[in-house]
């Protein structure tokens, strides 16, 4: 009969299959059986999302980073490799990345990160492999509170950067209090943000907290990540009487905000977190449309440290981009790690983590330090939100916080009286 | 008074896509995956003639919706016209051909998103609304271009032979019309009107490789809502959409606009598949 | 007729051996990365199964299949995570809540030929996933729900778990699609009419074989859960659905163990690209491409055919 499939076909088709599959995969391991294990290379394993700038920038950072070490000997005497492994924004692919790089290429420790959710995801992974993980991008607070509740299982879990969302809301309570009400004298905020978990961390803290320095605000709304419209929202936001806009936004448009606020005239001048409009092409990429913008950034080329001018330095001669925020956090990441190890005197984990804890590292633009959750500190000395403003021809200028201000604040050109 | 507006714009776009979409299943029944690539493509297609190559932008728009309609010809002459006893298969392969397309758009202008310049740069204002000129002109095509192609249909030989085709195709080989070669220009026609919305849209909304996702899905629901094969009914169809998504962003918030389409679709889909023109009954 | 009804002996014990190569692969082959690969594989495999047997069979193709996935890893992760209960729940209520949708879903869109069904099941299927991104307060929103407890600890022991479920459903899958059932669908998918002036109650073949295909793609959904150990909305997404119907399509719709190689092989493809770096996904859409133009029948199960017929006609 010409329908009589047999159970035969499915033998051969899998047989055929599991045994050719293998093979494609062997193919893949890396030949580390040649070499003796005393030289086996430290191997660092750079999950980012790979198409993003902060990709880009997360690994142009650890190749110089890695580049740094090796030139003065390596770790513990043995070289430093680096490999990366595409993440993306997608949890699914982040854990497949994670895998990637804990079971096949068997790094010693993970450097990288930058979607929260991607990282939250990744995390019951890394800890079942006992493997070091160091955040450069990722700014949720739950990442570094299971080091709080958990502590056995996620003692591995240290973020080197960016500064945690709820620090984030702080310092943006604190521009509200001293800036914009202070200097610009507006009273009437309103916030957006995308809807993502680091945002809806941030949000409620910064509303309470502006609320508490005497703003008033008129509107809180969390759009989602995927839009492309912006114009019912700054409808909204003009409708309600406010005079400032703070935005939070990160995976988002910030592109198409920024072109649809100018294009619209908004009359009401706008800044926050914005990550997108931290690359260093933005403002030329959508035609100077983010004139007057204020985006939070960790660190701009003028010496807060003594490396950071050296580092900006040689990024310009690795990249043609200026460097975003996980660059700076990667860059350290190494650096301190390679310490950490120096002082532990072996690759034992356990002692590696005993190190790290008690960091004390310069870093691109501050002192880095650990607190008890394995979170990054902010203060005095050590790396601090700055707030810097689009100006004319594309040149950023620090206007908050004062001590580092180093220009004057511009109003949108439309608003200009 | 903003709604108005703002709904016109979007329903503009959405018909613009509408109609090449429709029209190609129409006359050659091809459900084009790839429909929302040549959108993608018209607004990449511009950008990189004017910021790559340095043209002005008029120029730059044209030949950007030449160079998509002509792609469109030569997908359908060697992808789609080998596959057509199979809905599926063009299904299939339409839908692997704008993956690559959006790869290709990754691999060469990278993950952020492009700038392509407005030709109205200005502000206008009507009854006391601002809005971008930019999006005035969308409508104001939008109507030219549709306007032109329903004439056309409708008035000249070979608009005839077009009707002809999509009413039975195998009667209008047997009058000597050329099926191959009309299939060929209605996928210019499909090809070129999208591309046009890409150029048109892209300066205020987002030019990134997988901008052909959206436009696609809601296409494919504008064109069943509306009746599979009909160009008045996308046409309604397109500002029933347009302005349901513009009335619920105003009134309620953005992240609901997207259910709105999908749900309009579910339910017209349920009670009348046949949409609100539709001649050929679903089952 | 009655060729039917049985199967080959043969085909049985060459079915097992298969499973019984794959549950070998990890053992000769150490590595949990691997491992891995191979049980998102086997899952998808009974995503893909569970597809084929309503749609290969019926021609109706359902452009939405990721809502009954997304429905029991939800289920799953939301009961695991916010109510608490033990994750061998998440099993059999994934699988009702997704019958559940089937029944709603099914009586008024099965009428529906061609583009219109595929194109409800995706809207159902993405109106669940923006739901989901509305109610993120219960759901997690975009980066969804994490921390799901794994049904066995141990990967290589979960694995052979998840190869046996597979194993299972297909072969159950393939006896009912050779049995009268599967004749009684693949006149359906012919004409309708005949059918039913035949006497035979159409919708209630039909709604029954969507029923189970939902059941069994919302099982997959909750061992994915406790495998991936979250869920997030891009489960629900369009992407999801049309991997599956492409996995399908290289096996060869309609013959029930084909996808399964359809599955294996374009999983392994996937990852196996990584290195490939930025192309990865280049080269896969393009190889698509090939594979639906050059075997518009499929890759696996028409290649088999054709052995069977030389090693017979020896």
């Amino acid at each position: 009969m010409a329908i009589s499939f047999s159970r035969l076909h499915s033998a051969c088709s899998h047989s055929l299959v599991a045994v050719l599959s293998p093979l494609l995969l062997l193919l893949q391991m890396p030949a580390t059986l040649a070499q003796a294990p005393d030289n086996k290379p430290v191997r660092i394993g750079v999950p980012t999302a790979v198409q993003l700038q902060v990709g880009r920038d997360t690994i142009t950072a650890i190749k110089m980073a890695v580049d740094e070490v090796n030139k003065k000997g390596g770790i513990l005497g043995r070289k430093v490799e680096y490999v990366v492994a595409d993440e993306t924004e997608n949890p699914e692919t982040g854990i497949s990345a994670i895998r990637k790089l804990l079971a096949n290429e068997k790094v010693d420790v993970l450097i990288g990160g930058y979607t929260s959710g991607v990282t939250l995801a990744q995390m019951p992974h890394i800890s079942a492999a006992k493997t070091i993980y160091l955040g450069v991008g990722a700014a949720s607070p739950s990442v570094t509170n299971k080091v709080k509740t958990d502590f056995d299982n996620y003692k591995y879990v240290f973020r080197v950067g960016p500064i945690n969302s709820t620090h984030q809301a702080r310092a943006l309570v604190d521009y509200v209090a001293n800036f914009v009400i202070g200097e610009l004298g507006y009273r009437n905020i309103a916030i957006i943000g995308e809807n993502a978990k680091w945002v809806q961390d941030l949000v409620p803290l910064l509303s309470k907290g502006a609320k508490e320095v005497g703003a008033e605000v008129k509107l809180t709304e969390l759009f989602d990540t995927q839009t492309s419209d912006f114009s019912p929202l700054l409808a909204k936001v003009k409708s309600s009487g406010a005079h400032y806009m703070i935005v939070i936004v990160s995976h988002g448009s910030s592109d198409i905000l920024a072109k649809q606020w100018h294009d619209a005239q908004v009359p009401i001048p706008y800044g926050g977190v914005d990550v997108k409009s931290m690359d260093g092409d933005f403002f030329k990429r959508i035609g100077g449309k983010s004139i007057s913008q204020v985006t939070v950034n960790f660190a701009v080329r003028t010496p807060l440290t003594k490396k950071t001018l050296p580092f900006f330095d040689e990024f310009k001669r690795q990249s043609p981009n200026y460097p975003v925020y996980t660059a700076f956090f990667a860059y350290d990441a190494v650096l301190l790690y390679a310490d950490a190890v120096k002082r532990a005197g072996s690759l034992d984990t356990d002692k590696i983590i005993k190190e790290l804890e008690k960091t004390r590292h310069e870093g691109v633009a501050g002192e880095i330090s650990f607190d008890e959750q394995h979170d990054l500190q902010t203060g005095k000395g050590k790396y601090n939100m700055l707030f810097v403003q689009w100006q004319d021809k594309g040149e950023r200028v620090v206007i908050y916080p004062k001590e580092l201000r180093n220009g004057n604040f511009i109003l949108p050109p439309w608003m200009k009286k | 008074m903003e709604i108005l507006i703002h709904g016109a714009v979007s329903s503009a776009i959405y018909a613009m896509l509408a109609v090449g979409f429709t029209l190609i299943f129409g006359v050659a029944r091809v459900l084009n995956l790839a429909h929302g690539s040549f959108y993608a493509l018209g607004a990449y297609g511009t950008y990189m003639a004017t910021a790559l190559l340095g043209w002005s932008l008029l120029p730059a728009a044209l030949m950007a919706i030449v160079q998509v309609a002509l792609l469109g010809v030569v997908i359908e002459k060697i992808f789609i016209r080998p596959l057509r006893h199979s809905q599926l298969g063009v299904l299939m392969i339409t839908l692997a051909i704008s993956l690559v397309i959006e790869q290709a758009l990754f691999l060469i202008f990278g993950s952020e998103y492009r700038n392509v310049p407005a030709f109205i740069q200005s502000k206008v204002s009507i009854g006391g609304i601002d809005i971008a000129g930019q999006r005035l002109l969308v409508v104001a095509v939008a109507v030219l271009a549709i306007g032109a192609l329903y004439l056309f249909i409708q008035w000249s030989r070979l608009g005839s032979a077009i009707l002809a085709i999509s009413q039975d195709a195998e009667a209008a080989k047997y009058m000597g019309i050329p099926s191959d070669r009309i299939f060929a220009l209605v996928m210019a026609i499909s090809a070129g009107l999208a591309a046009l919305a890409g150029v048109l849209a892209g300066p205020f909304l987002s030019v990134q490789p997988t901008m052909h996702l959206l436009p696609i899905m809601k296409a494919f629901a504008i064109v069943i809502v509306g009746g599979l094969g009909s160009i008045p009914g996308s046409i309604v169809a397109a500002m029933m959409l347009g302005y349901a998504e513009t009335i619920v962003a105003y009134t309620i918030s953005t992240s609901w606009t997207e259910i709105v389409s999908v749900l309009a679709t579910l339910l017209m889909l349920v009670f009348r598949p046949a949409g609100i023109f539709g001649k050929r009954a679903a089952f | 007729m009655r060729g039917l009804h049985q199967l080959d002996r043969s085909s049985a014990v060459a079915g097992t051996a298969a499973l019984g190569i794959l549950a070998i692969v990890p053992v000769i082959f150490p590595g949990n990365y691997l491992m891995g690969v191979l049980t998102v594989a086997a899952i998808y495999g009974i995503w893909a199964v569970s597809w084929d047997f309503m749609c290969g069979l019926t021609g109706r193709e359902n452009f939405g299949h990721a809502l009954f996935i997304g429905v029991g890893a939800y289920a799953a992760g939301y009961m695991n995570v916010q109510i608490g209960w033990g994750p061998w729940w998440s099993l059999p209520i994934g699988m009702l809540l997704s019958a559940l949708f089937a029944l709603l879903l099914g009586f008024p869109t099965l009428r529906l030929r061609g583009p219109y069904f595929a194109l409800a099941m995706l809207s159902a299927a993405v109106i669940m996933q923006r739901l989901m991104l509305i109610f993120w307060e219960h759901t997690g929103g975009e980066e969804g729900i994490q921390d799901i407890t794994p049904l066995i600890r141990n990967h290589l022991h979960y694995y052979w778990f998840v190869l046996v479920l597979l194993g299972v459903i297909t072969f159950v899958l393939s006896w009912l699609a050779r049995s009268r059932w599967g004749l009684i669908l693949r006149a359906i998918r012919g004409d309708e009419a005949t059918c039913l002036a035949a006497g035979i109650p159409i919708t209630r073949y039909k709604i029954i074989s969507l029923v189970i295909s939902a059941a069994l793609a919302a099982l997959g959904g909750a061992l994915y859960a406790h495998y991936q150990l979250q869920v997030s909305p891009q489960l629900f997404s369009i992407v999801t659905s049309i991997t599956i119907i492409t996995m399908v399509y290289v096996g060869g719709m309609g013959s029930i163990y084909g996808p399964v190689g359809g599955a294996l092989l374009l999983t392994l493809l996937a990852e196996g690209l990584r290195d490939v770096g930025e192309w990865r996904l280049m080269v896969y859409s393009v190889l698509l491409i090939m594979i639906v133009f050059f075997l518009p029948n499929g890759f696996i199960a028409p290649l088999w055919q054709k052995l069977r017929a030389t090693l017979r006609g020896r």
